[in-house]
C-alpha cells in the first residue's frame, strides 16, 4: 500500500492539475500550487474519498501545506480507525 | 446656507441599534408618523392626520375575478373556488380582506359565485359587478347578492366619446335611474366612478355625489349609496399640492367633506399606468379613504391594479398588527397562480421566486450571520420564504453551500458542509469559466443539477428522485 504521502501527492497533483514529481511537502497548496478556492474544498473531498474518512470543515481547510495536510490526513486516520502506511 | 447648518454631533455606540421598534423583523417595518400633514384645498388650509389610521377600519377588497379577469383567459370555476378559499384564509376571521366581485353575465359567472359561497366562509363577501342599466338588477336579484358594483362613468371621455350622452345632465340623470332601482330592488348600489381623475370634478363628480348622498338619506343603512373611485388610467397623483382632477388627496377630502360621503363607504380603485398604483392606493387609506380595492399580484386591465398582497403588508405597517391575517397564503396563492400559467416576475415583491435572493458572494456571507442583513422582515415566518441565495460566478462554494442548505431546509448543526457541495460548485464555476455562461443560473438548474450530483443528500432530504 503506497504512503499517506504518495497517496496525498496523487490526489493534489490530480486535482491541481501538477505533476507529482513537482510537488513538494513544504509547498503551500494556494501560493505554490495554484489552488483556488474551489479547488481547496475539491482537496478536502477527494482526500476524504481516497482515505474514507469524514474531516471537519474549518480544520481541513486551515491546512496549508502538503506537509502538512499528510500529518493532519494522518491523525484523522489514526483517530477514527482507519489504517495506513506511514 | 454657510453658518445655517444644525451641527449633529456623533452618538457613539459600542452596541448596535436595529431600530427594532421600527423594524421588528416578526413584522413588516411599521409605518410611523410624526404630526399631520397640511394639504391647500381651494386656497385654505386643510389637515390631515395620518395617526388616525390606527384607529379607522381600513379594509381590502378584491376584484382579481372582475378587473383581474380582464387581463388574462378566463379562469376555470374550480380555480375561481380555490382562489376565493384562499383569499378567505389569507383575508383572516375578522374579514381584512372584506369584499370580492364577481361577473354575473353567464351560467360560469352564477355557478362558480354559489360554488364559492357554498364554501361558508364570512369573508371575502361576494359583490356583483353590472353596467348601470336597470335590467341587469334581475341578474343581481336573482343571484340573492346584497350589493352590486355598477359603471357610472365620470369624464367627459366617457360621458360624451364613449357612451353617447347628449349631456352631463342626461348621463347623470340615468345613473341615477338605475341607482333608484338598486334601491328599489333591495340592491345596494356601488357607483364606480370610472376616470374619475380626467373628470370635471366640481362640475360633475361632486354634483353626482350630492345627489347620490340625497336618494341614499331616504334608503336604509345598509341600501346607502357607496363611492369607488376609479383611477381609471392611473393618472392620480398622491403629491401634496397636486391640482385636480388627479389630486388624490384633493378628491377623497371634497367627497368626504364636502359631499359627506363616509369613508367606510368610498372605496379606491387605480391603475399602474404610472408606477404609482400601490403608493396612490395606500394614500388614499391615509387620506380618508377607508376601502382599497385591489387584484392579486396587481393582474388587471393593462398595467394592473393595487397588488392585495402590498396593500396586505401595508396594512400590516399601519396597524403594527397581523390582524388574523394569514400572510402565509400569499405564497400559497403565488405558487398556484404559476401552476395555473399565470408567470409571476422573479422579482416580483413578495411572491416572485427571487424576490429575497441575493446574488453577491459576500451577501450570501452577511446572510449566515445574521439574515436580517438583507433580508426585509422574517420571509420565512410570513410567508414561508427563508431568504435564499442566487448563484452565479461571484457566489463562490459559500453561496453554493448556502442555496443548498435553504434547498434541503437545514438549518444550524444539520447544515452540510462545502465538502459536501464541492461537485455543485465546480460545475457552478465550470459554467462561467468553461462554458463562458453570463446569466445567473435558476433555481431550477440548480435543482435538477443537485440531483443528479448529488442524489444521495437529495433523497435523504427531498424525497426519491422522480
Amino acid at each position: 500500500m503506497a504512503t499517506v504521502r504518495d497517496r496525498v501527492i496523487a490526489v493534489t497533483s490530480r486535482v491541481l492539475k501538477v505533476p507529482p514529481e513537482e510537488i513538494k511537502l513544504e509547498h503551500h497548496f494556494a501560493a505554490d500550487l495554484g489552488a483556488e478556492s474551489v479547488q481547496s474544498i475539491e482537496l478536502v473531498a477527494m482526500f476524504e474519498e481516497e482515505f474514507g474518512i469524514e474531516m471537519e470543515e474549518e480544520a481541513a481547510l486551515s491546512v496549508e501545506t502538503v506537509g502538512g495536510a499528510v500529518e493532519f490526513i494522518a491523525e484523522v486516520c489514526k483517530r477514527q480507525g482507519v489504517p495506513v502506511e506511514g | 446656507m454657510s453658518g445655517s447648518n444644525k451641527p449633529h454631533p456623533l452618538v457613539d455606540a459600542t452596541q448596535p441599534n436595529l431600530l427594532e421598534g421600527i423594524f421588528p423583523y416578526r413584522l413588516p417595518p411599521l409605518i410611523r408618523f410624526e404630526g399631520p400633514v397640511v394639504e391647500t384645498i381651494d386656497g385654505k388650509p386643510v389637515t390631515f392626520d395620518f395617526r388616525s389610521v390606527k384607529d379607522r377600519e381600513i379594509l381590502i377588497t378584491d376584484t382579481t375575478f372582475r378587473d383581474g379577469q380582464q387581463a388574462r383567459p378566463p379562469y376555470t370555476p374550480d380555480q375561481m373556488v380555490h382562489i376565493y378559499d384562499l383569499l378567505a384564509k389569507l383575508g383572516g376571521p375578522r374579514g381584512i380582506i372584506r369584499q370580492t366581485e364577481f361577473f354575473l353575465y353567464t351560467r360560469n359567472d352564477r355557478e362558480t359565485l354559489d360554488r364559492c359561497r357554498a364554501l361558508g366562509h364570512r369573508y371575502p363577501e361576494c359583490t356583483g359587478w353590472i353596467r348601470a342599466v336597470k335590467g341587469d338588477f334581475r341578474l343581481v336579484k336573482e343571484m340573492g347578492l346584497k350589493e352590486t358594483g355598477m359603471l357610472t362613468s365620470c369624464s367627459d371621455y366617457h360621458i360624451f366619446q364613449k357612451l353617447g350622452f347628449k349631456s352631463r345632465k342626461a348621463c347623470l340623470e340615468s345613473y341615477c335611474e338605475a341607482v333608484a332601482a338598486a334601491l328599489e330592488a333591495g340592491v345596494r348600489p356601488r357607483c364606480h366612478m370610472e376616470d374619475v381623475t380626467r373628470a370635471d370634478v366640481d362640475g360633475f363628480v361632486l354634483p353626482f355625489v350630492d345627489r347620490l348622498m340625497e336618494m341614499s338619506r331616504g334608503a336604509p343603512e345598509d341600501l346607502s349609496v357607496k363611492i369607488r373611485l376609479c383611477d381609471t388610467m392611473g393618472f392620480g397623483v398622491s403629491y401634496p399640492g397636486a391640482e385636480l382632477p388627479r389630486s388624490i388627496p384633493k378628491l377623497i377630502y371634497k367627497v368626504t367633506h364636502e359631499c359627506g360621503v363616509p369613508g367606510s363607504r368610498l372605496e379606491w380603485h387605480g391603475h399602474n399606468d404610472f408606477h404609482k398604483v400601490h403608493a396612490n392606493g395606500a394614500a388614499a387609506w391615509l387620506y380618508g379613504c377607508d376601502v382599497l380595492n385591489t387584484t392579486l399580484f396587481g393582474f388587471g386591465e393593462r398595467t394592473g391594479n393595487p397588488p392585495l398582497e402590498g396593500a396586505v403588508f401595508e396594512y400590516i405597517a399601519l396597524k403594527g398588527d397581523l390582524a388574523g391575517i394569514d400572510t402565509a397564503r400569499i405564497t400559497e396563492l403565488a405558487d398556484y397562480m404559476e401552476s395555473i400559467g399565470l408567470p409571476i416576475p422573479e422579482n416580483y415583491p413578495f411572491a416572485g421566486r427571487a424576490f429575497n435572493v441575493t446574488r453577491a458572494g459576500i451577501h450570501a456571507g452577511g446572510l449566515r450571520q445574521d439574515e436580517r442583513i438583507y433580508n426585509i422582515f422574517d420571509t420565512e415566518a410570513l410567508l414561508g420564504r427563508p431568504p435564499r441565495v442566487a448563484i452565479t460566478d461571484k457566489s463562490g462554494a459559500d453561496g453554493v453551500t448556502h442555496w443548498v442548505n435553504t434547498c434541503f431546509g437545514l438549518k444550524g448543526d444539520r447544515r452540510i458542509s462545502k465538502i459536501k457541495v464541492h461537485k455543485l460548485a465546480r460545475w457552478v464555476i465550470d459554467q462561467y469559466e468553461v462554458e463562458g455562461r453570463l446569466t445567473s443560473i435558476s433555481d431550477r438548474e440548480l435543482e435538477a443539477k443537485t440531483r443528479e450530483l448529488m442524489p444521495d443528500l437529495w433523497a435523504r432530504y427531498m424525497g426519491a428522485a422522480p
